[in-house]
């Protein structure tokens, strides 16, 4: 049998993970419902389940600290201490703090001391906690939790006379008399057990649910009394029990006093239940030599490295190299361990998945039962199946990528704390709007526009809101907002990020733009280019760096990130009305949805969310400027057109555009027409990578493999679009 | 025979621990997230011979448990442990006066739970 709970941490650093932003989150609710119940049970139990967890590890910096937090709460909760804001901002702060020492207590990271013994002063002052009450509790939790080890130590026999007078209730509460006999018959010897029945009623007032009865009995034992005492650990403080030590035989010489007896069971505690004693415990125990002797003996032991010394087996710088080399590999296999990422699946979407692989199977068996007899008369029969075969696959890779997919509430949960905090610095009143929590997206995704969405927050909350007198001098209310929103959006999901502030400054951007030398003077921009700005490296418009927005990202590696998980960030504004970011993502990284296209004998996969539409031109459309390369009219809009076979250097079929077909693409609001031969059809793709298997080549996104087993490319529409406008400059 | 333990956690990690250790020592193990769980799991479920439970919960909480639980005639006299940190009296006497058995101390060692689990358990 192995109780070994390791195998429990992960599970436990999840748990609490979940548990601390319960806390953070209600925490920071409770601030608008300071008397809210329910609100403070939540807390108070979230935080009593990290402790209780937590010292099942030994993790008991983490139970001790979360103790503090859970005295407070507790008597927040009976109503004994009120909700203040210094009482919650502690708690915040403590929260915190619980975090690091979690993942002090994960990785190994390390702790502010300092700042750990300072919290909890306040929480204890804040709880008014006496701290004697405390060490009593210690103490106490110290004798339940181990009342067989102080059965180690003695070599004397006693005699007790025990005389028990149940409760009534005995049998009601599930307790049962002989277990206790048979208790303490593996104690010792017991002898002269009497029953007293002069209590029993007659038979008619008789309960059968009640015990009547008290017994008087000897107990020869070895144990001491703490051990006799604990068999009646149960029922102790409702019988009326009378345990007397009468005659005590010593077997053995017992050496020392008090603290020799602690200092056997300190060392014999370290030993694991179930080993065997070391030597010197056994002899000590047996009385052949004292406590001191032996500690004296194993103070003469040396370390094996020292033994090589001394045999000239090896010279010290040796010893100390190899004793560098096991701390090495010891933090090493501990860094491993932390590294293996986990994710938690509702069984629900698992029991689907199990159901749609056993439709999977069946329809393999009725194909390949088909296959065996097979008629031509029979062919509807086959397409049939084959069409519910790729049901059945499709259906079983979404399932798939969905056991990936998380709420995005997860990346959400961070931000009321932040923007409590940035209103408090700030000076401003602020007010943060969640929706759609519960709209899911690929765990890699979530972890990945955590910083990017954070960065964009602060954005609002330190440029985009005004300060109170400002917008009351705008006729706006005094309480800026922020809205998270998240949806669907066909494949995609789109998150926005609102504020009701002063909005984006035209003229503000454009001479910043012109000052740092990004845009020429006298170059006329559309509106959308020119939000786009702002997303260019080293771009501030900040008159002041504030503690707020200087952590070294900049709104240029927001838009990189999204764009490196193959999204979009756009930016609707309106002046005095405040800004709205919107990022746009794929549900996967994995797979996208994709349009094929042939040019010449070539296949090429069109990204099917970048494709507005397609045409066949008329001649009298097209144009050719100089400067400006081939344009075509679009409904009297004027869109750059590139040949794919010019791009590539492919053999195509036609070179008149009347001829062959134009899709048009669109990314970041910017359009363009790519002429192909043929439109073939629609299909998932599975992306693989051109960096990792080859390298990156400009207008690529990646590759994937057909279904008539060749590769095809997957077109990179923000890279065109580049390409298109360098032809141009080259053009010019 | 096999006996069956009933064990009431709202920490999942907890709860597979306790659940670990009983499996491990040959007990067959039921297991609810909160008392209204545990009530709904023993009706026409198999006869629970021990129950482990949390008593910080939400929707029914410990104490609450154990007291529908001695309503009901399968659960009259079956041992009941209450599964705390709290080593203050009060909890330890409400949980009494609920009708539990006894009590086991978070952190918990596998062998004192053991241990403590033989005490009220009939062989």
């Amino acid at each position: 049998m192995s109780n070994d709970f390791s195998q429990f941490q992960e599970a436990f650093f999840e748990e609490a993970g979940d548990h601390l932003a319960i806390v953070e989150e209600g925490l920071l609710a409770l601030e608008q419902h300071p008397e809210d119940l329910d609100l403070l049970n939540k807390i108070f139990r979230s935080a009593h389940s990290i402790k209780g967890t937590s010292g099942m590890f030994g993790f008991n910096a983490v139970a001790q600290f979360t103790h503090k937090m859970e005295t407070l709460l507790d008597l927040l909760r009976n109503g004994q201490k009120v909700v203040t804001l210094e009482i919650a901002d502690l708690l915040l702060k403590s929260t915190d703090c619980l975090k690091t020492l979690i993942d002090a207590a994960k990785t190994g990271s390390p702790v502010d001391g300092d700042t750990v013994q300072r919290l909890t002063g306040e929480l204890a002052s804040a709880s008014d906690l006496k701290v004697e009450a405390e060490l009593k509790v210690k103490a106490e939790a110290k004798v339940e939790g181990g009342p067989s080890e102080s059965s180690l130590t003695s070599a004397l026999t006693s005699t007790f006379l025990i005389a028990w007078t149940p409760p009534e209730w005995l049998f009601q509460r599930g307790l049962d008399p002989l277990q206790i006999f048979k208790e303490l018959a593996n104690l010792g010897t017991l002898s002269q057990v009497a029953v007293d029945t002069s209590k029993l009623p007659e038979l008619v007032a008789m309960d059968p649910e009640k015990c009547y009865l008290a017994w008087t009995m000897k107990l020869e034992t070895a144990k001491d009394r703490q051990v006799v005492d604990a068999v009646f650990e149960f029922v102790r403080e409702d019988s009326v029990l009378v345990i007397e030590q009468v005659k005590v035989e010593a077997k053995a010489k017992v050496e020392g006093g008090p603290s020799e007896s602690s200092l056997t069971s300190a060392l014999t505690s370290t030993c694991e239940p179930g080993e065997p004693k070391p030597l010197g415990e056994i002899l000590v125990e047996t009385g052949i030599v004292s406590r001191e002797t032996l500690n004296h003996a194993l103070a003469q032991q040396k370390r094996v490295g020292q033994i090589l010394i001394e045999q000239h087996a090896a010279t010290p710088q040796q010893v100390e190299q190899a004793l560098q080399k096991q701390k090495q590999q010891e933090s090493a296999s501990q860094s491993k361990k932390t590294d293996t990422a986990s994710i938690r699946v509702d069984t629900a979407k698992i029991d689907k998945l199990i159901n749609l692989v056993g439709e999977l199977v069946i329809t393999q068996s009725m194909l390949s039962d088909l296959g065996s007899r097979f008629e031509m008369s029979q062919i509807s029969v086959l397409l049939e199946r084959m069409a519910q075969l790729e049901r059945n696959t499709r259906e079983i890779q979404e399932r798939v990528m969905g056991i990936r997919m998380l709420p995005i509430g997860t990346a959400f949960s961070r931000f009321p704390r932040l923007v409590r905090d940035l209103s408090a610095r700030a000076g401003k009143k602020i007010q943060l709007v969640l929706s759609g929590e519960e709209t899911e997206l690929d765990k890699t995704v979530i972890e990945s526009i955590g910083d990017p969405l954070t960065h964009l927050v602060r954005n609002s909350a330190d440029h985009g809101l005004e300060p109170p007198e400002e917008r009351l001098d705008n006729n706006k209310p005094e309480l800026g907002t922020i809205r998270l929103n998240a949806f669907h959006e066909g494949g995609n999901i789109c998150i926005t990020v609102e504020d009701d502030g002063r909005g984006l400054n035209r003229d503000k951007i454009l001479a910043k733009a012109v000052k740092q030398g990004l845009i020429a003077e006298n170059e006329k921009l559309s509106d959308d280019q020119i939000w786009l700005l702002i997303f260019k490296p080293g771009f501030s418009t900040a008159e002041k760096v504030t503690d707020v927005s200087g952590r070294g990202v900049g709104m240029d590696v927001v838009k990189r990130n999204i764009e490196g998980l193959g999204g979009t960030v756009s930016i609707k504004t309106a002046l005095g009305k405040g800004t709205v970011f919107t990022l746009k993502l794929p549900l996967t990284l994995a797979i996208i949805e994709g349009m094929t296209v042939r040019v010449g004998k070539d296949t090429y996969i069109v990204p099917l969310l970048s494709i507005l539409e397609s045409i066949q031109p008329k001649a009298e459309v097209m144009k050719t400027v100089i400067g400006k390369g081939e344009l075509i009219n679009v409904r009297s809009t004027y869109l750059p057109m590139m040949r794919l076979y010019d791009v590539f250097c492919l053999q195509p079929e036609y070179t008149d555009p009347t001829k062959a077909i134009l899709l048009i693409l669109e990314t970041e609001g910017e359009r363009v027409a790519v002429m192909v031969d043929e439109i073939l059809g629609q299909q998932q793709v599975v992306i693989k990578s051109m960096e990792q298997n080859f390298r990156k080549v400009a207008g690529v996104a990646g590759a994937t493999i057909l279904g008539d087993g060749t590769v095809g490319f997957i077109l990179d529409v923000r890279g065109l679009l580049e390409m298109s406008r360098q032809s141009m400059l080259v053009a010019a | 025979m096999i006996k069956t333990a009933l064990v009431v956690d709202d920490s999942p990690t907890m709860r597979q621990m306790v659940a670990f250790t009983l499996t491990n020592a040959g007990f067959n193990v039921l297991e609810a997230e909160d008392g209204k769980d545990a009530v709904t799991k023993v009706a026409g479920g198999p006869k629970i011979n021990i129950v482990v439970t949390d008593l910080n919960m939400p929707k029914m909480d410990g104490i609450s448990l154990i007291k529908e639980l001695r309503k009901m005639a399968a659960f009259k006299f079956t041992p009941i442990l209450m599964l705390t940190t709290e080593s203050a009296a009060d909890k330890k006497q409400a949980g009494k006066d609920a009708g539990a058995t006894g009590w086991i101390v978070k952190p918990f060692n596998p062998e004192v739970m053991l241990k403590i689990i033989a005490k009220v358990l009939p062989a």
